[in-house]
């Protein structure tokens, strides 16, 4: 219950926040909603336009018009397609949530296994070969690691389709469905992969470092059963938590992604509507996605304290001290 | 949420390391095992690979590249935004080095004329969010326990937005198209992680001797903030600010190559990459594939020497 409420408040908080913005900016929304027309508009048909797309009265009022209207499910007109936002975006919601889900699973499956081979032969020419490799994929940017494969897959070797979701007119071939997302995917694999796979190999070899794993190793079990049976079980706690956290990095990953190979979803609509000042459906789509995020969080959290007590919050003020360092958000 | 929050800062600080680097054992956060502190007291390092020296050849790397971007009328003859229109589309030859891209323009002089560019938007990107950060992580780290709460609810709830929608948002709210308007956008866009870590290390040390007297005697906001809080925190969010630089290129040349950032005549390596899809069209792979090594290896360059920045050193052997 508190953890509703804790979503509902963030997440009013957020559609706040990108109101306001929006709706401070300078540039003219009745521009990219009329187009040219604008300039041949006389006074009164413009405070007409104006009045019709709830432009008028202060910001404040707008907003809560713009909320009572949103809690009906009516989030307004998308000012370059004409037509109601959440139509528009339902249609491609899935396809977002097809490529970023299956990308997301496919990262982390990578991420533990290289991670395991990492710190079973930690320090070896393998490990350091792979710390290697993975360093330089993580340095490459998704747009252009597309771009790449693209050029090879795509225009060289006329092995996989570079565009779209599926092939025109067979919307429900599964078959073409797959084919088209080969490429996506592996560009959201691997440009994801090394930093998550780093982290748990860290993570892991924190874990080898452990007393219990000298009793075991003494105790007569073998290395590789010390490693599945105990340190990788152990990881799987902090794994999930650390799942629930990367969800803002891999979507926004698959944004970009999706407008490099202009596969229909909410990635693609987000930069075409920042291309054409849409700032209606932007914010709903920036709200969107951080109720995604704001729910993937939480629901990891709770998967983890269900999984492991000790993950479970202190209630006092203890994360006052607590060790905050952090990494510049990668784009 | 607290403990996803400390889950996500571990997650961020445990950022892409080259091989075989180590990580200090008292530099792991409190779930370091007493178990491991205590033999790091016995000493059982592997003494070989404890420390990590200068990366050397990065940096020297970057320096070439800078060099080369600042002075490039030095060895560039050629105007680099002139298009010469009938030579579009030319492979790397002895005349053009790299080639022409589909407007005709040489593309061995448009990488160093642009990489000034890019290098100054992450310069200044950076310098604007680090100075948001500096302030909003300070004035949250002095504040009392509620507001210092609300800043970072804040805060927080920026960070639940994929930071390239965000610029994306601000972009297309803002909608600057000029080099100095997108790195602010970018600027702001990319405080929020550098100001968690300024509140943390200011609340460690806001309750100290010297802060508390240098407040009483009067010192201002920012005279506290330059002479006492500053100097303690500056060391830690070293390697953050340079990791921002980076982000801040990939987030320009992002955009740029998306066609929201810069337009084709101001150039960079991003907005050199935005012709790339005509590129695709006729094959022309050099258009595409060598801004992008120059901008891959700059990244990989600044990354080294963030890891460095961060700092390190041996890491006890495992019992596995």
């Amino acid at each position: 219950m508190k953890k509703l409420i804790l979503i509902i408040v963030s997440v009013l908080l957020l559609s706040l926040i990108t109101f306001f913005m929006a709706r401070l900016a300078p540039g003219d929304p009745l521009v990219s909603y009329y187009g040219d027309r604008v300039e041949r508009m006389s006074m009164d048909e413009r405070q007409h336009a104006i009045e019709r797309l709830g432009l008028d009265g202060p910001i404040l009022e707008q907003y809560v018009d713009w909320l009572k209207a949103a809690l009906h499910g009516d989030f307004g007109i998308s000012f370059k397609y004409k037509q109601d936002v959440l139509t528009v975006i339902s249609g491609r919601l899935l396809n977002t949530l097809l490529l970023g889900g299956i990308g997301f699973i496919l990262t982390f499956a990578f991420a533990l296994l290289l991670a395991v081979v990492c710190a079973y032969k930690e320090n070896t020419l393998l490990d350091r070969a792979i710390c290697k490799v993975g360093t330089i994929t993580s340095c490459i940017p998704e747009f252009w690691l597309s771009l790449v494969l693209i050029l090879l897959f795509g225009v060289t070797w006329h092995l996989l389709p570079s565009s779209g979701a599926y092939a025109l007119g067979m919307s429900h071939s599964v078959a073409s469905r797959i084919t088209h997302l080969i490429l996506p995917l592996s560009v959201v694999v691997l440009s994801h992969l090394w930093y998550y796979a780093y982290m748990l190999r860290n993570k892991l070899l924190d874990e080898t470092r452990q007393e219990y794993v000298l009793l075991a190793r003494a105790k007569g079990l073998t290395r590789r059963q010390v490693m599945w049976k105990h340190c990788v079980r152990n990881l799987l706690p902090t794994m999930i938590a650390i799942m629930a956290i990367s969800i803002n990095h891999i979507l926004g990953g698959t944004y970009i992604i999706e407008m490099v190979f202009s596969y229909p979803g909410i990635g693609t609509l987000s930069f075409e509507s920042a291309k054409y000042h849409d700032y209606n459906m932007l914010m709903v789509l920036v709200i969107i996605t951080g109720i995604i995020v704001i729910v993937g969080n939480i629901l990891g959290q709770t998967i983890s304290e269900r999984i492991d007590y000790r993950m479970r919050a202190p209630e006092s003020d203890g994360d006052l001290f607590a060790d905050e360092k952090e990494v510049s958000r990668n784009a | 949420m607290r403990n996803t929050t400390n889950l996500r800062n571990e997650a961020r600080r445990f950022d892409i390391v080259g091989a075989g680097k180590r990580y200090a054992a008292d530099a792991i956060p409190k779930t370091a095992s007493t178990a491991s502190k205590s033999r790091f007291a016995k000493g059982r390092f592997s003494k070989g690979r404890a420390g990590k020296g200068f990366p050397v050849f990065s940096a020297a790397v970057l320096l070439v590249i800078l060099l080369g971007c600042i002075f490039y009328g030095a060895f560039v003859s050629s105007d680099p935004s002139r298009m010469a229109l009938d030579q579009i589309n030319v492979a790397p030859c002895s005349s053009h080095w790299f080639g022409t891209d589909t407007l005709g323009r040489d593309i061995w002089s448009l990488i160093w004329f642009g990489g000034r560019k890019s290098l100054f938007i992450g310069a200044l990107a950076t310098l604007i969010s680090t100075l948001i950060a500096v302030v909003y992580g300070t004035l949250s780290g002095l504040a009392n326990k509620t507001i210092d709460s609300l800043m970072m609810r804040f805060t927080e709830i920026l960070l639940s937005i994929p930071s390239i929608l965000l610029i994306v948002f601000m972009q297309a709210v803002i909608g600057q198209r000029n080099v100095v308007g997108i790195s602010i956008i970018i600027g702001i866009t990319g405080w929020m992680s550098i100001a968690k870590m300024v509140r943390t290390e200011v609340r460690k040390i806001r309750e100290s001797d010297y802060v508390l007297i240098s407040r009483m005697m009067g010192g201002s906001f920012s005279h506290v903030l330059r002479k006492h809080l500053a100097p303690n925190f500056f060391s830690t969010i070293m390697f953050m600010i340079v990791m921002n630089i980076r982000s801040a290129i990939v987030s320009e040349s992002t955009l740029s190559f998306l066609g929201i950032g810069l337009p084709v005549d101001i150039i960079t390596w991003g907005s050199m990459l935005s012709l790339s899809e005509k590129a695709l069209l006729t094959g022309s792979w050099w258009i595409i594939l060598i801004p992008g090594v120059f901008l891959v290896i700059t990244l990989l360059c600044i990354t080294s020497l963030g890891e460095y920045l961060r700092g390190g050193g041996g890491r006890i052997h495992g019992n596995l």
